[in-house]
């Protein structure tokens, strides 16, 4: 579904020295999975998702979507297919329909109403209550608003769906939720999806798939549940142990 | 229409005028209130200025050629760019080209379209007409242009996160950017929408108040300030309008991704 190929970033910091963000990663995200990418802040972690889709470059490597060279592709066209999700959720002024309208504005495509097929199923996927729909977006709690972006995403039927740190904001029963609608939309939908997150209880509870980023570098993978159990690396033992420390 | 002639302005007078600057400074000064020497400074630098901008354009009537009416123009424009640029203090990326080709498109434009279509006198580089009018519209066209340049740097970095999640669900990059255009729109115009609105009412116009006082009837000197804020109006609007057009494309690549700050 999606690959990247020795993908290595480097950007110029404010002092004007270059620094490796990414180096030589190369993973494959396959459609009906999760893939997990945990590690410290500042690892890369959100930099590798925002290449996905092409919210930033790569400065070597490439990656592909089906097989084709994503480079490419036409943006609009490839954010269609890779929807993403991002930390914090912005809610567009109006109600929650509004917000799950907002595609649809953007592509001058007919909006949805309420009862329609497409509004049903994102908000059955991102397990939103059809009585949300009239409610002010910006007057949810994180946990449902974190939903609604869910759902905005899901409502364009992407093939690959991308969320940085979803839960950094939410409690835990909101977490719990989410990762649910995660999982249902995963499987229901044929999503590949991959998840960048500090939440290791998150990652072992949803992740098909599981990475361990550190200073730019896959220092291990494996199954999410084998690897929490049993880390070979001594780099993930050390994150495991301490996740928050950076 | 019978032309009054005007009170002479001699040097007393002058004096005169000019301690009214020097009783606020020294009523700042009594009451350890400051800005007495800024507002000072700022006088005598204005005096200089409008010294230097007398006998300079006494020199340009004199010679009856576009050139130096021209090169005045393209230096009033100069200035005011030079004078937005420093004036704002959060400044978006390709900033003088950005402003600096909306000035002179917006107010050149606008100036030439009212000095020749609307005014229509002759020759059309009448510096009497030209400069002062120019001058007119390229002040205020000025403002407009800082004030939607500097709301819309403060907008692009205030709305980050808005402008990715749009882009994230598929949007262009001008899409993205609209709520923060008509912001920054709308706060480029405020200046110009009140002067129309206290016109006449609050205050009597420099332009029209200048023309009563050399003896034009009023009516004839209200026939021009319209024309004139309809100019004005129009520059600020035209070069607000060009700055945020090309302005909101220097924040994203060609791929519709917002670049880094």
């Amino acid at each position: 579904m999606i690959r990247l190929e020795n993908i290595g970033v480097t950007r110029r910091n404010r002092s004007g020295e270059d620094a490796v963000i990414l180096e030589d990663i190369s993973l494959s995200a396959l459609r009906g999975k999760i893939t997990c990418i945990v590690g410290p802040s500042g690892s890369g972690k959100s930099t590798l998702l925002r290449l996905v889709n092409r919210l930033e470059e790569p400065t070597t490597g490439r990656l592909l979507l089906e097989g084709e060279d994503m480079a490419l592709l036409e943006p609009l066209a490839l954010r269609r297919r890779v929807a993403m999700v991002l930390q914090k959720p912005f809610m567009f002024e109006g109600t929650v329909l509004s917000n799950l309208q907002q595609p649809f504005r953007y592509r001058n495509l007919p909006l949805p109403v309420a009862g329609s097929g497409e509004v049903a199923r994102s908000l059955k996927l991102a397990r939103i209550s059809p009585e949300l729909l009239e409610r002010d977006a910006r007057t949810l709690s994180g946990g449902e608003q974190q939903r609604v972006s869910l759902a905005r995403a899901l409502i364009s039927s992407p093939q690959v769906l991308l969320l940085d740190e979803p839960t950094s904001a939410l409690d835990r029963p909101a977490t719990d939720k989410l990762a649910m609608a995660l999982h249902d939309s995963c499987r229901q939908e044929q999503l590949a999806i991959i998840l960048v997150t500090h939440d290791l209880r998150l990652a072992g509870r949803i992740a098909d798939v599981l990475m361990y980023l550190e200073r730019g570098k896959i220092l291990e993978e494996g199954v999410g549940s084998e690897m929490l159990a049993l880390p070979r690396s001594e780099a993930f033992r050390r994150f495991l142990a301490e996740p928050g420390k950076e | 229409m019978e032309n009054q002639h005007i009170v002479p302005m001699e040097l007393l007078q002058l004096v005169y005028a000019y301690a009214l600057i020097l009783l606020s400074a020294a009523l700042a000064r009594f009451r350890r209130i400051g800005q007495e020497k800024q507002l000072l400074w700022a006088s005598i630098r204005m005096v200089l200025q409008l010294i230097g901008v007398g006998y300079l354009l006494q020199l340009v009537f004199a010679v009856r050629s576009p050139a130096p009416v021209l090169l005045m123009l393209l230096a009033m424009t100069g200035f005011s760019l030079q004078i937005a640029g420093k004036r704002s203090r959060k400044r978006m990326p390709h900033f003088y080209r950005v402003v600096g080709s909306s000035l002179v498109i917006g107010s050149g434009g606008v100036t030439f379209y009212f000095c020749l279509l609307v005014v229509g006198y002759t020759p059309w580089f009448d510096p009497r007409y030209l400069i002062p009018l120019a001058g007119m519209i390229i002040g205020n066209a000025m403002n407009g242009a800082s004030l939607a340049a500097e709301r819309l740097a403060s907008e692009m970095h205030d709305r980050r996160e808005e402008i990715e999640t749009a882009i994230c669900l598929g949007a262009t990059a001008r899409q993205a950017s609209e709520p923060a255009l008509r912001t920054a729109y709308g706060a480029s115009l405020i200046p110009t929408m009140n002067t129309m609105a206290a016109t006449g009412i609050v205050a009597l116009p420099g332009m029209m108040t200048g023309q009563i006082l050399s003896g034009t009837a009023p009516v004839v000197a209200v026939r021009y300030q319209i024309a004139i804020i309809c100019a004005i109006t129009a520059a600020v609007a035209i070069t607000s309008f060009l700055i945020l057009l090309q302005g909101y494309r220097t924040y994203f690549t060609e791929a519709h991704q917002l670049k880094g700050e």
